[in-house]
């Protein structure tokens, strides 16, 4: 494989990466073949020691989106750091999928059960006084509030659980990570024929 | 599987020789990846994705330092955290392979 084939394969693998990163990641490969050229080494024999690019293009990409989540705590990041660790292939999905999808039912099930008592809350709460509620206008403004406080405190718990699940799920990943694997293990020479 | 303890032996303590190469000297990509290929038999490429990790970690920091022939290279050196790392890591690694030893019966 020549430099110009595995800096387009890795440029293939990072599409999606933010630019600054992706430009971080090709710059550094291009430095170790101009560095590797200097030393005399030809661009295949390069090329070679370097290994899969398009696996070195998962590992690199897990690990940004992983950094992503550590600095921002929000849906997104989580979904993209999930996809990023479970495309390394690290984790056995026949294993880890329906216990995921299972976790996630119940992550999702509480969570509708902390808006619907969030809502009814409120519900109850404004339509108390003009309602002929039992007990009378303070009896039913009360429940409102209470049930409004239990859909509140509900979602901060489904929310920090959710934060778990995701940090579990990245620990994870990184401790399968298999960096080593195509340096001792090294591909067929037909692996890295352009297609 | 002995390939398998192979890689593994190989994945833990390759973190432990890159904090130990810059402990004795800031160094650049290039130099740290062909000098970990020769002693230890890794994957040059994989050198790129451990120092991200390790940057983000807080472990290393880099510079940049212009060269006369050639781009600028990219230096890493420890970090405070990465030198606190560096030891405590060696310490369980030699106690460690001390209690590993012991019981392979080797002196």
């Amino acid at each position: 494989m020549t430099r110009h084939d595995f800096i387009a394969r890795l440029r293939q693998g990072l599409v999606g990466l933010p630019l600054q990163a992706q430009s971080d990641i090709v710059a550094d490969y291009e430095t170790h073949f101009t560095e590797g050229a200097a030393a005399g080494r030809s661009e295949a024999d390069v090329a070679a020691a370097l290994g899969d690019p398009d696996r070195l293009a998962r590992e690199l990409r897990a690990e940004v989106g992983v950094k992503r989540w550590e600095a921002q705590r929000n849906p997104e990041a989580a979904a993209a750091a999930v996809f990023a660790v479970l495309g390394l292939g690290a984790i056995d999905l026949l294993v880890l999928l329906p216990i995921l999808i299972t976790l996630v039912s119940v992550i999702c099930a509480f969570g509708i059960v902390a808006l619907v008592g969030f809502i009814g809350g409120a519900v109850v709460f404004a339509a108390g006084p003009f309602a002929d509620a039992p007990g009378g206008v303070g009896a039913a403004l009360l429940t409102g509030l209470a049930l409004m406080a239990g859909g509140l405190s509900l979602a901060s718990v489904v929310t920090l659980v959710s934060i778990g699940l995701v940090n579990a799920l990245v620990w994870y990943g990184r401790l399968h990570y298999r960096l080593l694997k195509p340096a001792i293990d090294p591909q067929p020479t037909g692996e890295f024929a352009a297609p | 599987m002995p390939e398998t303890i192979d890689i593994q032996l190989k994945k833990g303590a390759l973190d432990l020789c890159v904090l130990a190469l810059l402990s004795r000297g800031d160094s650049y990509a290039y130099e740290i990846a062909s000098r970990l290929a020769e002693a230890i038999g890794m994957g040059e490429g994989t050198i790129y994705p451990l120092m991200r990790r390790m940057q983000s970690d807080g472990l290393v920091e880099t510079y940049l330092v212009e060269s006369s022939a050639g781009p600028s290279r990219k230096y890493y050196r420890l970090t405070n955290t990465g030198q606190t790392s560096f030891a405590a890591q060696k310490d369980a690694w030699r106690s460690f392979a001390g209690a590993v030893q012991s019981i392979l019966g080797e002196p």
